[in-house]
């Protein structure tokens, strides 16, 4: 049986309207705005996180804005949308190429301080860990593991690449955690010795 | 120190790390960006024109017409833009819960009208979206009238024309969500959340919280009904993590309470349950309480936790009748007669029994009823009874409430 309440829908919240002028008019310089605002800021993460060409990352950052149009009433936050939507733009961009690797942004990389390397202590055990125990995995199972798990790819696409259906790639997934997780402990084991 | 690169929420609100991130980075001929941006400018221009000039056409025309002459209402040149085929959107969503056959009528002009705009009337992603949007509109619909194979082929339209631009993963999140819910009432469980989990996982990034909500409560459900209980945990809790109203808290409080019952964690279960139950009290949701209450009954009993769901039941019996919900109290009442009646327990299931009988009298309810009630009495004086028996007497009262409000509405 399932719960009750389980199939109410969600509270619909009031829409934010993008910015438009007092009349009720057309004003283009609102647009003409959001697009100066974020266009350099698109096309770079584009281009320095996902390392698209920079003609193709103009062409993508564009049709982002133009994807933007149809929903610019139920988009609350702007700037986290367009975010969202030139990363994930970025990604497909690849993957239709049959590139899978999110490219590393070294030049920025160096600028900041990552806020996870606070963690560093117990992470980069753990990534050593991770390391060896997908080594010590058949190739296949490590190359699936790697496509979901670092390369962001979801299970319907990698069932493609796979030639096999979501349904067995699901299991198959489940599986090799499970595989991932005795050679950890086997590892674990032999260090503790 | 190590580096990172993907740390866009930080740049999402650092205006300082933003300028620098895009400053002098990326060579772009000035010319080309001009001319894109005076596209853009120029569509967004275009689109709300369109909608400025086409306030309440849809409403108007479907007012005008009779509803078995919807379908010429493709060919209304008014009726062929963007603004209109928003419009239409809008008129599906409102009709799907009660008028499914009107909402299909439209999501049908809505479709034949967007898979015959002219190439040149929009730059071919906006084409996209609004097809695949009327499309999708029309796989709902289907939904709604319970023609799910249908609804499967115009969802995989929909998915179809998104996936030809990298650039619409939103749009083919928002196709998946549709997708998802699909797939889930056809009871392939096992794609519906993987098709709910990628989705919300697009909604998250993109910060839009209320399809990142509907998401994953979609996900929660289809992995609860596939007995994923730790899963459909999860993502609750995931959920309970965001910023949500009171309602939609306590709602999550009652589904959380249901999988760590399935779990066995009845310690867990009871917390929820409360809490569910106290944040319906401050809503003044009076009829939520008595329905929370009976539905942690039914679970604990079911999972072998007889007092525990004694006690919720008999609390929900309770607050059904303050309510002056009769029909609800003999419900929840025949739900402990059950129990009482499976453990030998036929003095109690008796005396309860009798109560339901003099309250459904008093109320003056359905005779059918009653006289069900009454029979169910005697089964029991003559040690006849079952918990079969009872449940019998459960369902037909529930048939007779049910077409009682049908009848009503």
């Amino acid at each position: 049986m399932a719960p009750e309440a389980i199939h109410d829908p969600p509270p619909v919240l009031p829409p934010v309207l993008p910015p438009l002028p007092p009349d009720g008019g057309v004003d283009e310089s609102v647009f003409a705005r959001i697009y100066g605002e974020h266009c350099d800021l698109l096309v770079s993460l584009a281009v320095r996180k996902f390392q698209v060409p920079a003609v193709d990352a103009e062409a993508l950052a564009h049709e982002v804005f133009l994807s933007y149009l149809r929903h610019a009433d139920e988009v609350r936050d702007l700037r986290h949308w367009l975010i969202g939507a030139i990363c994930n733009a970025s990604r497909y961009y690849w993957r239709k190429r049959g590139r899978h690797i999110e490219q590393l942004d070294t030049e920025a990389a160096a600028e900041r301080a990552d806020p996870r390397s606070r963690d560093v202590l117990t992470d980069l055990p753990n990534s050593i860990a991770i390391a060896e125990v997908l080594d010590a995995m058949p190739p296949r199972w490590a190359h699936i593991l790697r496509l979901r798990y670092f390369e962001g790819y979801s299970i319907k696409e990698i069932a493609e690449q796979e030639n096999v259906t979501s349904k067995y790639m699901q299991k198959l997934v489940a599986k090799c955690l499970q595989r991932a997780q005795e050679i950890f402990n086997g590892l674990r084991a032999r260090k503790d010795k | 120190m190590t580096t990172h690169s993907d740390d866009v929420t930080h740049l999402a609100e650092c205006s300082a790390c933003r300028q620098r991130y895009a400053a002098n980075v990326v060579p772009f001929d000035p010319a080309a960006r001009r001319n894109r941006e005076r596209e853009f400018t120029s569509v967004a221009a275009k689109l709300e024109r369109e909608r400025d000039e086409s306030s309440d056409v849809v409403a108007r025309y479907l007012r005008d017409t009779p509803t078995d002459e919807w379908s010429r209402l493709a060919e209304m040149p008014d009726l062929r833009n963007n603004a209109a085929l928003e419009q239409m959107s809008e008129e599906v969503r409102r009709r799907l819960d009660r008028q499914s056959t009107e909402a299909l009528a439209i999501a049908n002009v809505a479709t034949s009208i967007s898979e015959t705009l002219p190439p040149g009337a929009y730059p071919s992603i906006v084409l996209a979206q609004l097809r695949s949007t009327a499309w999708r509109d029309r796989a709902n619909a289907l939904r709604y009238a319970a023609r799910y194979d249908e609804a499967l082929q115009s969802i995989e339209r929909a998915e179809s024309i998104v996936q030809q631009f990298v650039t619409l993963p939103y749009d083919h999140a928002v196709v998946q969500l549709v997708k998802g819910m699909i797939l889930a009432q056809i009871g392939r469980l096992d794609e519906a959340y993987v098709v709910l989990s990628e989705c919300r996982n697009i909604f998250r990034e993109h910060h839009d919280t209320r399809r990142f909500q509907q998401a994953a409560l979609a996900e929660a459900n289809a992995l609860y009904e596939a007995t994923k209980y730790t899963e459909a945990r999860r993502v609750y809790e995931d959920l309970l993590r965001e910023p949500l109203d009171v309602e939609y808290q306590a709602r999550i409080h009652n589904n959380l309470g249901y999988c760590a019952t399935q779990l066995g964690d009845f310690v867990q279960a009871n917390i929820h349950f409360s809490e569910a139950i106290a944040k319906f009290t401050d809503l003044g949701f009076t009829d939520e309480i008595p329905r929370t209450e009976r539905g942690a009954g039914l679970v604990f009993i079911a999972r072998g936790q007889i007092a525990t769901g004694l006690g919720h039941l008999e609390n929900a019996r309770r607050a059904f009748r303050i309510n002056g919900m009769v029909e609800e109290a003999a419900l929840c009442a025949l739900n402990i007669a059950a129990v009482l009646v499976e453990r030998g327990d036929d003095s109690d299931a008796r005396s309860i029994i009798q109560t339901i009988a003099d309250e459904l009298a008093a109320a003056g309810l359905d005779k059918n009823a009653i006289a069900a009630v009454v029979r169910l009495r005697d089964a029991i004086d003559m040690d006849d009874a079952t918990v079969e028996t009872v449940r019998t007497v459960h369902a037909l009262i529930e048939v007779l409430r049910d077409s009682v409000h049908e009848s009503a509405n």
